[in-house]
Parts: structure tokens; sequence; C-alpha cells
């Protein structure tokens, strides 16, 4: 991509002069994790994922990388297929004050470039990737006020079905002020700004949406129960890709966990409902509740034996439906036994198989732990759906996580 | 009381839950799509299949644009914790 080279070179160049001079009196801590997989359809998916934290008594930079193939089937057609992501995270803090510069790098890889759906009509675009730099400010004030704002900016390297470049760049401005009161209550209040433009199409469109907000938390709930809870007011000033105004919206969510409400069993429910406000219509947007149980056994071992529970329901424009268990039963040594089930009901973009999928996921697995650095594990899958018929096919998973722990300086 | 409403509470959550969920057909039509953020992994498989490049992941959430957002659902299928509705 244009200059993005150039960019990250030059920021890994500075790094690496700078490290140095910042790492007497630090820590750094790493990780890896890389999961790969395959089936009849997909045969080479997997993603590698790894990055480090150094960080000081008064700052961190944090490194990740990820380096994604993606299932590469007609289910759901994928816009990316083989891509990377760099995140340069700096964080610095003086006082109460914490600034957070940071850089993300997007790069699309292989011959199938992502070709994308530009807006308003503008055609087809191959994409190849993008740098997104960004600034964040954090600070806390009188009467446990606080105040965030951060701001980003894209910078897409895209060309046009035609040839030629597009120059699409993006701008956001995020800003928000919260206030924690003593009655166990959080008021917000935040704007946001963002732009869009793309030079070769004359593209630019811009929205805004202003935020009030009043978050709880009570304290003193009978035996570990723990409830949130939270009401979200947001106005728009904007248009949608039909050119229609974004309606305003009330979000309210409550979220409510207990903890051995059975012995060794944790419940938790969570319920969400949307209500939009379009001129003088008001109309529930969406609803969705969630509720699972945790049930930990077998504590004393050297990996503690799980099973979960959970399903979800959710309701707007269209419904989806899922239901989950997974266990994790300890066998020997850090050696266990997994085993997983899912069912789903989801709307699908498969010609043909519409409006709704279903989905049953289920396979057993094997996890092998040496201690708490490294993690081993496998999976087989038989997923039966209905596209444009019933379909079934097994998938096998695999994948390690490497946590080698603290280093001193 | 106290014991009966450590009950009660989570079993008021649900009941609501399941009557507005019943209540709720959804719009004619959609207006903006919802990431349950507790939810969210931040795993990217939205930002995947987005043709319109309408989905990013901004501290390990994906956030929707909905000027770019054409509803044609595809995150939602995708999303493996059906966080996005």
């Amino acid at each position: 991509m244009p200059g993005g080279s150039d960019i990250l070179m030059n920021i890994v160049t500075l790094l690496l002069a700078v490290l140095p001079l910042t790492a007497a009196g630090s820590a750094l801590d790493g990780w890896l994790d890389a999961a790969t997989g395959g089936d009849s359809l997909s045969p080479g998916m997997g993603v590698i994922e790894g990055g480090g934290m150094l960080r000081g008594d008064l700052w961190n930079l944090t490194v990740q990388g990820k380096y994604v193939v993606t299932d590469t089937t007609e289910i759901t057609r994928k816009f990316l297929d083989e891509y990377s992501v760099i995140d340069v995270n700096f964080k610095v803090r003086e006082g109460a004050t914490i600034v957070n510069p940071d850089l993300v790098w997007i790069m699309d890889f292989n011959e199938k470039t992502p070709k994308m759906v530009l807006p308003d009509q503008g055609g087809m675009a191959f994409r190849h990737g993008y740098y997104r730099p960004g600034l964040g400010l954090e600070t806390a004030f009188v009467e446990n006020f606080r105040l965030n704002m951060r701001g980003l900016y894209w910078n897409l390297a895209a060309e046009h079905e035609d040839g030629s470049d597009l120059g699409w760049t993006g701008f956001m401005l995020d800003g928000r002020i919260t206030w924690d009161s003593p009655w166990n209550t959080s008021f917000q209040a935040g704007a946001v700004t963002r732009k869009s433009a793309i030079n070769k199409t004359g593209y630019a469109k811009t929205w805004n949406r202003y935020d009030v907000g009043v978050s709880l938390h009570p304290g003193g709930m009978p035996r570990n129960m723990y409830l949130t809870g939270g009401v979200t007011y947001s106005v728009y000033d904007g248009r949608d890709f039909l050119q229609r105004d974004i309606p305003d919206r009330l979000i309210a969510r409550i979220r409510l966990m207990q903890m051995g409400v059975l012995p060794s069993v944790t419940a938790g429910t969570s319920f969400e409902s949307v209500f939009d406000f379009d001129g003088n219509e008001i109309r529930m947007a969406c609803t969705a509740l969630e509720a699972g149980l945790i049930w930990k056994f077998m504590k004393k071992a050297r990996v503690p034996s799980t099973a979960i529970l959970s399903g979800k329901l959710t309701r707007s424009a269209i419904r989806t439906q899922t239901a989950r268990l997974f266990t994790r039963v300890h066998v020997f040594r850090g050696l266990s036994v997994l085993a997983q089930a899912r069912a789903r009901i989801s709307p699908t973009y498969v010609a043909g198989a519409g409006p709704y999928r279903k989905s049953y996921v289920a396979g057993p697995g094997l996890e092998y732990r040496f201690g708490n650095k490294i993690r081993i594990w496998g999976i087989i899958e038989h997923e039966r759906t209905n596209l444009t018929g019933n379909e079934n096919w097994w998938r096998i998973k695999s994948g390690l996580e490497l946590y080698p722990g603290t280093v001193s300086f | 009381m106290t014991r009966y409403a450590e009950y009660l509470l989570p079993v008021v959550v649900v009941v609501v839950g399941l009557v507005l969920l019943a209540g709720c057909r959804g719009p004619v039509e959609s207006t903006q799509l919802v990431v349950d953020t507790d939810s969210c992994l931040g795993c990217g498989e939205c930002v995947e299949v987005c043709p319109y490049g309408a989905i990013e992941i901004i501290d390990g959430d994906a956030v929707i644009d909905p000027s770019l957002c054409h509803f044609c659902y595809r995150c939602v299928e995708q999303c493996p914790e059906g966080a996005i509705y």
C-alpha cells in the first residue's frame, strides 16, 4: 500500500531505538496463539496471533500481530480470506491522565483481492489494506468525573474496478464524560462524529451521535448476586445507505449474575431492549435474552472441570436462536476431555437456503495443559445445516496457546 | 422475604425478557444492527464477511457504521458468539 510500509518501518525503527532506553525497570509479557482446521469444504483455515507487552511503572507498549487464512467455503462468502493485522499501542500515564497513541495496519493478501461494494452505487473496488493511526486521552478530575477522548483516521489502499486509486479516507472523533456518583450510579454524556470520503466517486458522508446514559451497579445485593444495568439514549444526525435519517435510539440493558445459586453453580441472565424513535413513530427495534449456567466440579484437580449451558434469543428485523453446551472434564495430569454442542438459527445469505439457516454442531475433543504456560487442544466437529438441502460435514480443529510468563528487567 | 427476593429477581428478568421477545416481531425496516459488546470477542469474523467495509474492530469490539451498513445480515450469520442482531 502506498506509504504504509514506510510508516511501519519508521515505527519499528523508532521502537527499536527507544525500547533499550526504556526497558530498565520494566517487565515483558508475551503470548502466542495458533489455531488451524479444515474440512472437505474448507481445507485450510488458520489463525496465528502473537504479541507482547512491555510495561514500566507509568507506561506500557503493546505490539500485536495476527495472520488469518479464513474459511474459503461459499457458505458465507468471505470478503477477506487472507489478511494480517498489526496493532502497535502505547499508553503513558502522568498523574490521572493517560495518553494512548496507537496504529493499526491491515494488509490483504493473495490473488483473491477483496472486492468491495462502494456506497452510493459507486461500483466495485479492490482493497489491499489500510492503516489507522489513533490518539486517545483519558483523564480524571474533580468529584469522580472522567473524560475520555479518541480520534481515529483511516486511509484505505483500494483501487476502483477501473484501476484508478479510490482515495478513501475516514475520520472519527469520540468524546465522553462520566460521573461516578456516590449512589452506585454512573452518568455519561458523549458525542461521536464520523466522516467517510471517497475522492474517486465524490462520496462524502458525515454522521454524528450524541449520547446520554446512566448505568447502575448496586451493591449490597443478596447472596453473591451481582446486578448491572444501564440505559443510553442516542440522538443521531446522519443518513443511512438509502439516504434515510438514522433514527434516534434508546438501549436498555440489564445483567444479573449469581454465584452459588446451587453448590458450585453460577447463573447468569442478561436482557436488552432497543427502541427506535423515527419521527413520530416509536418502535421496539430489538430485544435479546441470554441465560447461562456454569458448573465447576472436581475443583481440586490440576485442571478444574467445567460444564457450561447457555442459550440466547434475539428478535429484530431478523431472529436468532442459539443453544450451547460445553464441557471440560479433567482426566489425568494436564489432560482433559472436551465436548461441545451448538444449535443455532440465524438468517442466511446463501442463495436458495433462506431466509433462515438451522445448524447443529457437535463433537468431542482433547486438551492438554502444561501448567499455565502451554495449552494444546484438538476438536472434531460434525455440522449439519440446512442450506439448499440438509448438508453434513466433518471438521477438525486444533490449536496451541503459549504464554511464557513475565520477564522482568 | 430477602430469601425469596434473591430467587425472584432472576425469574422476573427472564419472564420480562420472554414477554418482550414474544411481543417484538421486529420493525418493518431495520434501522441499525446491535452489537452486544459483552458477548463480542473482537475476533473479526464479521469484518471478513462485510463487503461494504461497514465494520471495524475498535478497542476489541465490533463497531458498525450505520451509514455504510446495508443490512445484508452476513455478519449476523457469521458471528460465532451471536453478538450481532
